[in-house]
């Protein structure tokens, strides 16, 4: 099984600020590792790190002992990463289908596009019904499932996820979790960045804790629920 | 007015509406994925007429003397050429000036602009005289009742809506158009889906300019004579075609192009001034189209943007 990440003294920032102060931690392949911290902890500039979209400034990234850090960003997507961003970061002009189709932007061949559309339209039957419709004039919920639909169109070896109930409603929510649980036992490595505690935990296999930049515990979701440096530092 | 100076005049407006589609399209596919206002963009299309001048040349040298075969290389060679310096633009003067204010990008390409102006003037044999193009394209003329069409321009017209067709198509049509539209709405969101996107930055600028070099030459065409000078004209009218239509926007380039030709067209023969005022006039109209509608006719939040 491949989709192994491992993130070693990773620093990376914008502008003078360092927001990543030496960060490591690993996604084990076939599993879902989740990402925990309060708003402002360097989540989000971890995934755009690991993504090359801000380029580290020191430590490695790994994927399956390939190193990816200082890549330009299309060269790591080609190395089976894809993502699943923060507020979805749809095309908002582009067609659902358009949408669709640039997650499978490196995937060479239109039979095997059409076929990965038709997986994509099974587990989401609403979004074949809206194919041509414009992303942008979308429900927010029907756009999660686009945004999802997209980051599996590539059938990457690691799936990054990004606050993915973000303004979505309760229902949809524990949808979404159901549906990155599946996503994952179809073999996919899953990074799943959240706030949303409990729910997280109950579908990881192994989580870490952010705060200030830097990883402040580690653990199986019955460790860091048990945890009081945990309960102090985040759940308050 | 009889209908024979009628269709002359249509014909000569859509002609120009044509050229100025073109050029319009380049400065929205240019805003389109990288935010900037090249303005050395008709100076790019005057230098791409100069090169198909200098093809015909090197052509007649060599003993080539077939008209077809010199009309293709004419527009071959311009539109590749402009195509690479495009590209070459783009990398070297446009990309690294990405972090700087966009102000800075406006000033080197208007800089640009007069270089390229006045190196075709000092370099180029004989460069501050006017040259004529040659006529390559069949003398001759269609009648259709008491409508007349040259069947040179009647070729042109339909070169012109081909090309701007063709771009329609790769623009809506393939995958390098779904990258670049992609490019052009969200760049970080497009990198993430695997998209180079430094390649489609210089394949947009190579697009866009190389169809600006086949508006050049087709206006070479049309006015049998080219000069140093001509892109200044060609690139204030296609960049204005290019806002009134609502920049970013391919339709809105193609609509602003037929529009403003249309008022230099009005201005020219339906105005009881002499047909030297026709820019002022056309000019004036965009002011106060402007006026009344700050974002162009088709604003960008209405459309798609590329």
């Amino acid at each position: 099984m491949s989709g192994f990440l491992s993130i070693e003294a990773l620093v990376a920032g914008y502008d003078k600020a360092d927001v990543l102060t030496g960060v490591s931690l690993s996604a084990e392949a076939g599993r879902i590792t989740c990402l925990l911290g309060a708003n402002g902890a360097g989540k989000t500039t971890l995934v755009r790190a690991i993504l090359g979209l801000t380029p580290p400034r020191g430590g490695s990234i790994r994927l399956d002992g390939r190193e990816l850090s200082g890549l330009p960003t299309h060269k790591i997507v080609a190395a089976g990463i894809a993502c699943i961003p923060e507020g979805r970061r749809l095309f908002p002009k582009l067609t659902v289908e358009e949408n669709l189709r640039l997650g499978c932007y490196l995937v060479p061949g239109e039979a095997l596009l059409r076929r990965r559309l038709e997986e994509v339209y099974d587990l989401f039957p609403r979004l074949r019904e809206r194919r041509t419709q414009l992303a942008g004039t979308m429900s927010g919920g029907e756009q999660a499932m686009v945004s999802i639909g997209r980051g599996l169109m590539g059938q990457p070896k690691i799936l990054l996820i990004d606050e993915p109930s973000l303004g979505l409603s309760p229902l949809f929510v524990k949808e979404n979790f159901n549906i990155i649980r599946r996503i994952n036992e179809g073999g996919t490595t899953v990074l799943l960045v959240e706030q949303n505690v409990h729910q997280t935990l109950a579908i990881a296999h192994y989580g870490y804790v952010m705060a200030q930049g830097r990883v402040v515990a580690a653990g199986t979701p019955a460790e860091l629920t048990g945890n009081d440096e945990v309960r102090q530092a985040y759940f308050g | 007015m009889d209908v024979g100076l009628l269709s002359q005049y249509l014909a000569n407006g859509v002609m120009l509406g044509l050229m100025y589609a073109l050029v319009a399209v380049g400065f929205t596919l240019f805003f389109g994925v990288l935010d900037v206002i090249k303005f050395s963009h008709g100076d790019v299309a005057m230098v791409g007429a100069f090169a198909g001048f200098a093809t015909y040349g090197g052509l007649q040298a060599a003993g080539v003397h077939n008209p077809v075969i010199q009309m293709l290389g004419v527009v071959l060679v311009s539109v590749a050429a402009m195509a690479i310096l495009g590209a070459l633009i783009a990398r070297y003067l446009i990309v690294p000036l990405r972090g700087a204010p966009a102000l800075n990008t406006l000033l080197i390409t208007l800089m640009l602009g007069t270089a390229l102006r006045e190196s075709v003037r000092l370099f180029f044999p004989d460069g501050a005289n006017p040259k004529p193009f040659p006529r390559l394209l069949p003398a001759g003329s269609l009648e259709f009742g008491q409508f007349t069409l040259r069947a040179d321009s009647a070729i042109l017209l339909a070169a012109g809506i081909a090309v701007i067709a063709a771009v329609h198509l790769l623009i809506n049509r393939t995958k390098l158009g779904l990258a670049i539209r992609a490019v052009a709405q969200d760049e970080e969101t497009a990198r993430s889906m695997g998209i180079n996107f430094s390649l489609i930055v210089l394949v947009t600028f190579a697009l866009g300019s190389g169809v600006g070099a086949f508006a050049g030459v087709m206006n070479g065409l049309y006015y049998n004579e080219i000069n140093f000078g001509m892109g200044l004209l060609l690139g204030v009218s296609g960049f204005a075609a290019a806002i009134v239509g609502g920049l970013g926007n391919i339709y809105g380039a193609i609509l602003g192009g037929f529009l403003f030709a249309g008022l230099q067209t009005i201005g020219a023969v339906a105005m009881p001034f002499a047909s030297a005022y026709k820019d002022v006039f056309a000019f004036g109209a965009v002011i106060l189209i402007m006026a009344i509608r700050p974002t162009g006719l088709i604003p960008e939040k209405n459309s798609e943007r590329v």
